[in-house]
């Protein structure tokens, strides 16, 4: 069965000759939600912006339900049914609302209130206060409208890069819950994410990044008891380590 | 003191025409353009050309309409240069800036200068340093406001055709960047470049309707100038003060900010002439720009991004 998305030995970076993602790679199923952890420089947020084609790659490729994706330019990605969600500054503060979300229509030319209607169901708050410049909107609204305004160009592949960055323990519980939501409406989901707990609460599969490679790709019930994850990055000490450490 | 604000109104819509433009040129190709100006003075040397040719072409069409200077062949010429400015434009961005945009905003800048140069001794070769105008009739000015009220006011009308047409190019815009798609990814761009790409916003295609529109509005302010003022070489680089003056005060990238700082910045201009003398009528846009960067650096209207 073809995958939403896979990466193969992906090499990308910000300077030619200096890539951050060095030969990562990562297979995400259709329907699946997939978190991408690891330490901070790891390349985790390079990763998905080289894949949504913000930043340039220098080796390997990215396939999108089959379809090589690799050259497809930044703002082409949404017609090709990928919608990236960026960690900060990811939505137009300068417009309202209901022009973030009209204006995500028009982009891919759909009709304005066949595609806003279910989002706004799904986000009844946006609609309450769909006249509200969107620069007014606390850290947790503007998280949720910029993954509204993603859901409008109906993609099949969701990337937020850190969705949970700034928020409340309530409110990311919020947030994920929304990513459940749109989960269970067909969208294949991959997280990059800091808050491990949370993520491995939400997420199918989760793939560890070191040092620009994926060390450890597993189910997140596997590597929730895994020794290595809690070590790193729980803050769990197992009886096997604690042993170690004495 | 009525004539000083009528007056300032008048200079004060070139101003804000031309400054709308470098102000969409700041904010969405993000650098300074010290070139802009040179269009203002093409579009209206365009428009003269245009004139003369149809004014060739179609005996009659030149006769004045109703009081004002010009007959219908002027609006054609008005519409001739508007597209000659906007090609220029957008052949400037793309012979210069467009290869220069990966070095940063200095290099740009400084190419800008180099264009202005060009632009305006390109201008001088072609058409002379003689001062030219639209028309030789002769306008009489209608008193609108009799002596005894705030020393009167008088107005040509010509100068209220300017200042009306002005009032409709903004709001135009204002709809267009309001309401239309391109005119929302245009304002979503000045925001937010990287945002803007991946929400599927062509950023080349932004780039052109920012050129088009500012080749556009330089051209009518071009027009307008030539109209209530005459033609010179070196009208660009006259007017390119009071248009930074004008974007800085409104706020860069904000339309209505640069209106009305190309307003107040006319004002400034208008009542410098009688305070000081019309010599030192640039000095008021100076003036004026100093005074923004110490008191309210982001502008009347601008946005901390």
């Amino acid at each position: 069965m073809v995958a939403a998305l896979e990466v193969q030995n992906l090499e990308a970076g910000y300077e030619p000759g200096l890539p951050i993602v060095r030969g990562a790679s990562l297979r995400v199923e259709a329907g699946e939600i997939v978190a991408i952890l690891g330490p901070n420089g790891a390349g985790k947020s390079t990763l998905v912006k080289a894949v949504a084609g913000l930043v340039s790659i220098s080796g390997g490729r990215s396939l999108l339900f089959g379809q090589d994706i690799t050259r497809v330019p930044a703002h082409r990605m949404v017609f090709e049914g990928l919608a990236f969600v960026p960690q900060t500054e990811n939505v137009f503060v300068n417009l309202s609302i209901a022009e973030n979300l009209e204006l995500a229509a028009a982009i891919v030319r759909a009709n304005r209130h066949e595609r806003l209607a279910p989002v706004y169901a799904m986000f009844p708050d946006l609609e309450r206060q769909r006249k509200l410049p969107a620069g007014q909107l606390s850290g947790g609204q503007r998280q949720m409208l910029a993954v509204a305004r993603a859901l409008i160009t109906r993609p099949r592949l969701l990337i937020l890069d850190e969705p949970s960055a700034g928020l409340s323990p309530k409110l990311v519980a919020q947030v994920f819950d929304k990513l459940r939501e749109v989960r269970a409406s067909g969208v294949t989901v991959l997280l990059v994410e800091q808050n491990v707990k949370a993520a491995l609460a939400l997420a199918d599969r989760a793939a560890v990044l070191v040092e620009g490679r994926e060390r450890i790709v597993a189910p997140c019930a596997e590597l929730l008891g895994d020794e290595r994850i809690a070590a790193l990055y729980l803050g769990r000490h197992t009886g096997k380590q604690a042993a170690k450490e004495h | 003191m009525l004539q000083i604000v009528a007056d300032g109104l008048i200079i004060g819509s070139v101003i804000a025409l031309g400054a709308i433009g470098l102000s969409l040129t700041l904010s969405i190709v993000r650098f300074s353009n010290f070139s802009h100006g040179e269009l203002l003075g093409w579009g209206g040397y365009f428009a003269l050309s245009a004139l003369a040719l149809f004014g060739a072409a179609s005996e009659g069409m030149g006769t004045p309409i109703g009081p004002f200077s010009f007959g219908w062949v002027m609006l054609g010429a008005l519409l001739v240069a508007c597209v000659l400015t906007a090609v220029l434009a957008l052949a400037l961005d793309h012979v210069l800036f467009r290869r220069l945009r990966r070095q940063g905003a200095i290099t740009l800048v400084i190419a800008s200068f180099g264009a202005a140069l060009a632009l305006r001794n390109l201008l001088l070769f072609w058409y002379g340093g003689v001062p030219q105008y639209y028309s030789q009739n002769l306008q009489i000015s209608i008193p609108l406001v009799s002596r005894d009220v705030l020393g009167g006011l008088r107005i040509t009308p010509d100068q209220l055709f300017v200042l009306a047409l002005c009032l409709v190019a903004v709001t135009a815009l204002h709809l267009f960047l309001r309401h239309s798609t391109l005119g929302r990814s245009m304002r979503a761009s000045a925001i937010n470049p990287n945002l803007a790409r991946v929400a599927g916003i062509d950023p080349e295609r932004v780039l052109r309707a920012t050129w088009i529109i500012g080749g556009v509005l330089a051209a009518v302010a071009g027009v307008f100038s030539g109209i209530t003022v005459q033609l010179r070489p070196t009208m660009g680089v006259d007017l390119l003060l009071p248009l930074f003056a004008a974007v800085i005060l409104g706020g860069i990238g904000s339309v209505w900010g640069a209106v009305l700082g190309g307003f107040i910045v006319g004002l400034a201009e208008s009542a410098s002439v009688s305070i000081v003398g019309a010599e030192y009528r640039a000095a008021a846009a100076f003036v004026v720009l100093i005074l923004i960067l110490l008191v309210r650096p982001t502008g009347l209207f601008g946005e901390k991004h």
